[in-house]
């Protein structure tokens, strides 16, 4: 048995992850007892199952050996199919997050408890909503006491969300650098200024960052500490109303309409969707991951099928068209996340292993990469040779579409360069994508010069 | 009307800050005391908000009530 403790868990004294033959579990220490025994007690562990907003858990009665002296509990959480990242969401998902955690901190408090995390990666998706992942995040309301995690709220949800929701969607992509939410005096500086007439924004991000500045280097005296519950109600539901009033509009993006522009015929549309149901039915995949899924057409394919499915795509509209599309119909084994394949998600946090890479979080069963190829050669420059090399690494069947320089598409991506793209040929890619993987089939796409092939790892 | 309450209550609770200073030394400390302090200063302004809000969806969902019924009870006459 090898036992491996989560890379991420180290910072909170009340516990840690680790996982052992694949399975996740997490020891509670002795000094999060009374905290851990309370939320049990309390309903509130019930309450928020009961409203999908934590992940499920069971106790393990068995003693593990090895355990340190700190050892009170073991529970082992609901394994989930794929850990995201904030800068990975949409617009919708990150608003989503916020309103979740803000409800948690609502039952929380109704039950006497409190969230003292308020931290963006502790939230995950599953079956399509928002959950808290971290058992560990709360502990018993002290009377008087201020929300402890409201700087953390601030920082992992409004500031982001404003930044997104007043500049630009793609700034949620600051994550990336700042791994516990983004400073409050970067998010001031970059808000416009219309945002100062804005009571929440003013209070809670402005004044806010003035705060921290002022203070930091002086002490408060607790005797005059005092905040009622009411008044922490008070400024939740001001938060909520705050970001409640964010709404992304949908811009004309390049890709939101791909399908509608018709680059496809429909003929050719409807055999490629038949095509890869006919893949999905015969392989069974336990996980996919659908790279350039636009608003997840053919991701949705397999999602449909049960498969957990992660849908990436570059563009937020198309990301946020797919996660709109997933809540209206109650699509739940669909995930769909914002990544350019070009400079995918690496390890980031401490010594760069806090927060997996996408490859860490891998191998998927089968990789979707369907109508990306020309991109990932021709507008990312990405030699064929890398290309199978890192499917090869991420997935053990592949599907993968080839468009020769014939195709409008290509044509248009060649329009105004040079063609320095002398490997960029069917009799290359065979040559090069055989070295990596074995074919299994290969299908003409009907009414186009379009090709699929589908592979396995050699 | 509800340019004139925003703007009220922005200048309220900047004044309010500026003047609400709590007693402080000073020392060392982590940037989550502004965040610590700007709660406390906030907080009565929200709380006040928030029961005058709920008093206020309890009158607007009795007026509502109360006019519906009316509304169903001439009906039946």
């Amino acid at each position: 048995m090898i036992r491996k403790r989560v890379s991420s868990s180290f910072r909170d004294p009340s516990g840690f992850l680790f996982t052992e033959d694949g399975e996740i579990y997490r020891q509670i220490n002795q000094s999060y007892r009374t905290h851990y025994d309370y939320f049990i007690e309390s309903g509130l562990y019930e309450k928020l199952i009961k409203n999908n907003l934590l992940v499920k858990q069971t106790e393990i009665s068995q003693d593990l050996e090895g355990s340190s002296q700190d050892y009170y509990k073991l529970i082992k959480p609901e394994k989930l199919p794929f850990i995201s990242y904030p800068h990975e969401w949409c617009f919708d998902e990150l608003k989503d997050a916020a309103l979740a955690t803000l409800k948690i901190q609502k039952v929380a408090l109704e039950h006497g408890m409190s969230l003292k995390d308020a931290s963006a990666f502790n939230i995950q998706f599953k079956d399509g909503r928002p959950v808290l992942i971290d058992t560990l995040s709360f502990e018993k309301y002290k009377r008087g006491s201020p929300w402890i995690a409201y700087r953390q709220f601030c920082q992992h949800f409004l500031g982001p969300l404003a930044l997104m929701y007043y500049r630009d969607q793609r700034l949620n992509q600051l994550f990336r650098i700042y791994i516990d939410g983004l400073p409050l005096d970067l998010v001031s500086a970059l808000l416009p200024k219309r945002t100062f007439c804005r009571v929440a924004i003013l209070i809670h991000i402005h004044l806010h960052a003035k705060a921290q500045k002022y203070y930091s280097h002086r002490t408060l005296d607790k005797t005059r500490q005092n905040v009622k519950r009411q008044s922490m109600f008070g400024i939740i539901d001001n938060l909520e109303a705050a970001i409640r009033k964010f709404s992304y509009k949908l811009p004309e993006s390049e890709w939101s309409n791909y399908y509608e522009d018709l680059h496809y015929s429909s003929a050719a549309l409807s055999h490629k969707s038949i095509l890869v149901s006919n893949v999905l039915d015969k392989l069974k995949p336990k996980t996919v991951w659908d790279f350039g899924a636009n608003t997840g057409l053919f991701s949705r394919l397999a999602g449909n099928r049960g498969i957990p499915t992660v849908a990436f795509d570059i563009d937020h509209a198309a990301v946020t068209i797919n996660y709109r599309e997933c809540r209206e119909k109650n699509q739940t084994n669909l995930l769909p996340l914002v990544l350019d394949l070009a400079n995918p998600t690496s390890g980031f946090g401490w010594a760069n292993q806090e927060r997996m890479s996408l490859r860490e979080r891998g191998p998927v069963d089968l990789a979707l990469a369907l109508a990306l190829l020309h991109h990932l050669r021709i507008s990312d420059n990405i030699p064929l040779e890398k290309i199978a090399r890192f499917f090869a690494e991420i997935c053990q069947w592949c599907l993968i579409e080839y468009i020769p320089k014939s195709d409008p598409m290509v044509q248009k991506l060649l329009k105004n360069r040079e063609d320095i793209f002398h490997d960029y040929y069917e009799k290359d890619f065979e040559q090069i994508f055989n070295n990596y993987f074995q074919q299994i089939d290969r299908y003409n796409i009907d009414d186009s010069d379009r090709k699929l092939y589908f592979y396995q790892k050699r | 009307m509800i340019f004139a309450y925003k703007f009220v209550s922005c200048i309220v609770i900047a004044l309010s800050l500026v003047i609400a200073f709590p007693c402080f030394a000073y020392a060392y400390l982590d940037p989550g005391t502004g965040s610590y302090i700007l709660q406390i200063l906030i907080a009565t302004f929200f709380g006040i908000l928030y029961v005058m809000k709920r008093y206020w969806y309890r009158i607007k969902s009795f007026m509502v009530n109360l006019f519906k019924g009316n509304r169903s009870g001439n009906k039946n006459d």
